[in-house]
């Protein structure tokens, strides 16, 4: 290990927590607080984002890319789920039962800037081992550089882009940390190094916040242990497969047994239809509200509500039962055909293994026992040969022979 | 859900940073005036007798310097000042004057310039509790440098908290008014009328009822009205014609408040009677005339496509409503698509509009019970769907079972029975294989 710094601290720097948690009933909170996370996030994902309160108009100066001006312009982080799931990950195995009060982890991000620079995407993240103690932090930097290269091999689109820890807290051992990943030759330079924490309080909602960093200070030797973390929004960001996914996992945070089933494609179809139902209620009530002249009626609302209605098919319930039929009934002629070829293709199977057994010695049964025992034999191997030739070839000669 | 208290992270005691940061701006005083750089000596001694907010006092009046500080330490040093006045219990005296510098322009970068101004200001903002009403000031001065260096995209996107910060600040309508105008304007010079005529709007709608009649909400009203008429795309005027002031005109501007009149409800023959009756008004009034007249036909056929009962409008009603010639007739109906108002088909062999979709100018009560008559329909017609696959799914998965159970039982049938079973090895694991089928 490496990287030993010092830090004084003014007061007490972390509180320790319950470290003496039962295996089982930390597993039990893990799915949990995962499930509840994305389960809340799939709801109110642009909510949560905004909750917190903060301007971002401009990043502090960064150093200058080779041939192009410094920049000022604002950065956005977007995060993939699989990050989240990876730190939430870490923070549960994380080591609670040594002498080292270790209440948050830490770990490099990796992911992608945008050519322009100003949208960073968080794909992909690894632990760091680190031991904090009052007086000083000790991050294992020689893992983190070893893993990092092995990262840039397997996944050579991605770049180092920031760190992470498990804790809102900001402490001036971040402002080392930040200072160590944002800076020159290992580090993110010159672009600005992404912080990203998440919460990871047992029992509470789970908080994402991302930063990046300015200096702070006019001499060098207080630059370099201490920064000023600017707030960036940040957005987590997830396609359809990857929401419907979660949200069957998120499904089974209920349940005793942490299952879920997969619904099958007419059940989701039903429960959209009546996930849509619920939705027109909720219109069909403001609409009501309105024409009751309880709720203020907004013209732009009314006016967007007719433009969308407008678009609405008019379908007749028995047009669709009918409709709905000859499709069941297409698929159902798909489905037993397709169930025939296979049948048909196991009893070829069948009977040229059966051949091969027959040619080898007692031949019992239909038309084989008119052969000699030679010929048997000369048309098993025939057969064992051509089995994928298909056995409706050989039936028709057998039954020739018959 | 509030976020970490301090995003300022430095070690040190008050009294060093306080000093080395005296040392830094004596540093750079030197450089332009030697005489004057003595800011450090003159707080060691307030800093020994710990009056911190004296020493502060002094830092703060001199900090203008830091205005020419070289572009690479500006930032680090500013942000050490703010480091400095966020532990004073008198912080709030103090950013004003902050604020005040950073609005200022900053000699040392004039192409960041801008840039690092906010990049302070956003830092002083986010360290102040969400609540505080502070940050309204430090907004202002955001505004400020904002419009300064006509970097209005910067500010669009962080818009929509607005109103949360606005109740978080608890902030009077007189304060309210200032900020939209503000906005308002910045968005004006930066090209965006529409996003200006927003902030016009929510301006004009903070003036109480009872002041309605006073010189400023009128002049304000007039100046929404004109910016709603002038924009070339903007055709919705009945949020206009709903508020209080907009209201109050009737008595006072009654010119401006007929030709609204006209352009919310009424059609081109009524246009051009008021420009018959009123001369002038259009160009004293500084509005422009080719804008409104051709903003005027659109609205003309979107009216008269939503009255068309057929749903299919001849090409004569439209020349004859527009004042146009007959040929010119699909140019307009292909405007007004364009314009969003009216959705349909053009017939040429026909020589008429099919209408799909119509914007109705007035969103009355009547439009409200289409609104819901469409509602129930879709409503009854999802319904009936929801039945029908239902009793599909329930029907399919015992049709399944029925079929699982023939197919097993004509299996283990043909198992028992006739030399081709036994050929295939009398049955064994058969009806496994064709349950696997199945699936």
């Amino acid at each position: 290990m490496i990287g030993n710094k010092r830090a004084k601290k003014e007061g007490a720097p972390m509180k320790c927590q319950d470290t003496h948690i039962l295996r089982d009933e930390k597993d039990t909170f893990s799915r949990q607080t995962v499930g509840a996370y994305f389960s809340c996030h799939l709801n109110t994902s642009q909510a949560m984002v905004e909750a917190d309160s903060f301007l971002h108009l401009a990043r502090p100066l960064g150093p200058a890319l080779p041939g192009s001006q410094p920049t000022t312009a604002p950065l956005n982080v977007i995060i993939q789920p699989q990050a989240i799931f990876s730190i939430l990950d870490h923070s549960l195995r994380r080591n609670t039962d040594s002498n080292t009060d270790n209440e948050r982890v830490i770990g490099t991000l990796l992911g992608v800037r945008s050519e322009d620079g100003q949208e960073v995407e968080i794909r992909n993240c690894f632990a760091v081992g680190h031991t904090e103690t009052a007086e000083q932090v000790e991050v294992d930097m020689d893992y983190q550089k070893q893993m990092l290269q092995f990262h840039l091999k397997a996944n050579p689109k991605e770049v180092l882009v920031g760190w992470y820890a498990t804790s809102a807290e900001l402490n001036t051992f971040s402002a080392l940390i930040q200072n160590f990943y944002g800076g020159q030759g290992d580090g993110t330079w010159p672009h600005p190094a992404v912080h990203l924490t998440v919460t990871t309080d047992a029992g509470k909602e789970i908080e994402t916040r991302t930063y990046i960093s300015a200096p702070v200070g006019v001499t060098a030797d207080r630059a370099a242990d201490s920064a000023a973390f600017t707030p960036v929004p940040h957005e987590i960001r997830y396609g359809e497969a990857e929401k419907s996914g979660l949200e069957l996992i998120a499904g089974a945070k209920d349940d005793k047994d942490r299952t879920a089933s997969v619904p099958t494609d007419i059940e989701a179809l039903e429960r959209q239809i009546e996930e849509v139902l619920g939705m027109l209620e909720r219109v069909s009530k403001y609409v009501e509200a309105v024409i009751e002249e309880e709720t203020p009626p907004s013209s732009a609302l009314g006016q967007f509500l007719l433009n969308a209605l407008a678009l609405a098919p008019k379908v007749d319930p028995e047009d669709i039962e009918r409709d709905f039929n000859n499709h069941i009934q297409d698929v159902l002629v798909v489905s037993y055909l397709a169930n025939t070829i296979r049948t048909q293709i196991d009893l070829s199977n069948r009977l040229a293994t059966a051949a091969l057994t027959l040619g080898a010695g007692d031949g019992l049964g239909g038309g084989q026992t008119n052969g000699t025992g030679t010929e048997g034999r000369e048309r098993g191997q025939r057969g064992g040969r051509g089995q994928r030739g298909g056995g409706g070839d050989r039936g028709d000669r057998g039954a020739d022979r018959g | 859900m509030p976020g970490p208290t301090n995003t300022l992270l430095i070690e040190g005691s008050f009294e060093e940073l306080a000093d080395e940061l005296a040392h830094y701006i004596d540093e750079i005083q030197k450089k332009q005036n030697p005489d004057s750089a003595n800011t450090q000596a003159e707080i060691a001694p307030l800093l020994e007798k710990e009056q911190r907010d004296e020493a502060l006092k002094k830092l703060v009046t001199t900090s203008e310097v830091l205005n020419t500080a070289p572009e690479k330490e500006f930032i680090a040093a500013y942000n050490l000042l703010v480091h400095l006045v966020r532990q004073s219990p008198n912080r709030d005296r103090f950013l004003p004057k902050i604020c005040q510098n950073l609005s200022s322009p900053i000699k040392s970068s004039p192409i960041n310039g801008p840039g690092l101004a906010l990049t302070i200001l956003t830092t002083i903002f986010n360290i102040l509790p969400q609540d505080n009403d502070t940050r309204y000031h430090v907004f202002l001065a955001v505004l400020r440098v904002v419009r300064a260096s006509s970097s209005f995209e910067l500010l669009r996107p962080q818009l929509k908290s607005l109103d949360s910060w606005i109740a978080a600040w608890e902030t009077d309508e007189e304060d309210q008014r200032k900020l939209y105008l503000e906005i308002a304007n910045v968005a004006a010079e930066a090209g965006e009328d529409a996003q200006s005529y927003l902030y016009l709007l929510r301006a004009l709608r903070t003036i109480p009822a009872d002041e309605v009649s006073s010189k400023e909400s009128q002049s304000l009203a007039v100046r929404a009205l004109k910016s709603a008429l002038n924009h070339p795309s903007h055709f919705d005027f009945q949020d206009l014609t709903s508020s209080d002031p907009i209201q109050a005109l009737r008595k006072s501007d009654p010119d401006w408040y007929d030709l609204l009149e006209v352009f919310n409800a009424e059609s081109l023959d009524d246009y051009n009677d008021f420009l018959e009756s009123h001369d002038d008004f259009l160009p004293d009034a500084g509005l422009d005339a080719s804008i409104l007249h051709r903003k005027m036909r659109l609205l003309t056929l979107a009216s008269l496509a939503a009255s068309t009962p057929g749903r299919s409008l001849p090409y004569q009603h439209i020349a004859r409503a527009l004042q146009v010639p007959s040929e010119d007739v699909e140019m307009w109906v292909i405007d007004v698509i364009r314009a969003g108002l009216v959705e349909g088909k053009l017939s040429q062999l026909n020589q008429t509009f099919l209408i799909h979709r119509s914007t109705y100018r007035v969103f009355g009560e009547k439009q409200w019970k289409e609104v819901q008559g469409r509602l129930d329909t879709w409503r009854t017609s999802l319904m009936g769907v929801l039945e029908v696959v239902r009793t599909e799914r329930i029907k399919v998965a015992a049709e399944r079972e029925r079929e699982l159970r023939e197919l097993e039982g004509r299996v283990n049938g043909g198992g028992g029975g006739g030399g081709m079973g036994r050929g295939m090895g009398g049955g064994r694991g058969g009806p496994k294989d064709f349950d696997m089928g199945m699936d």
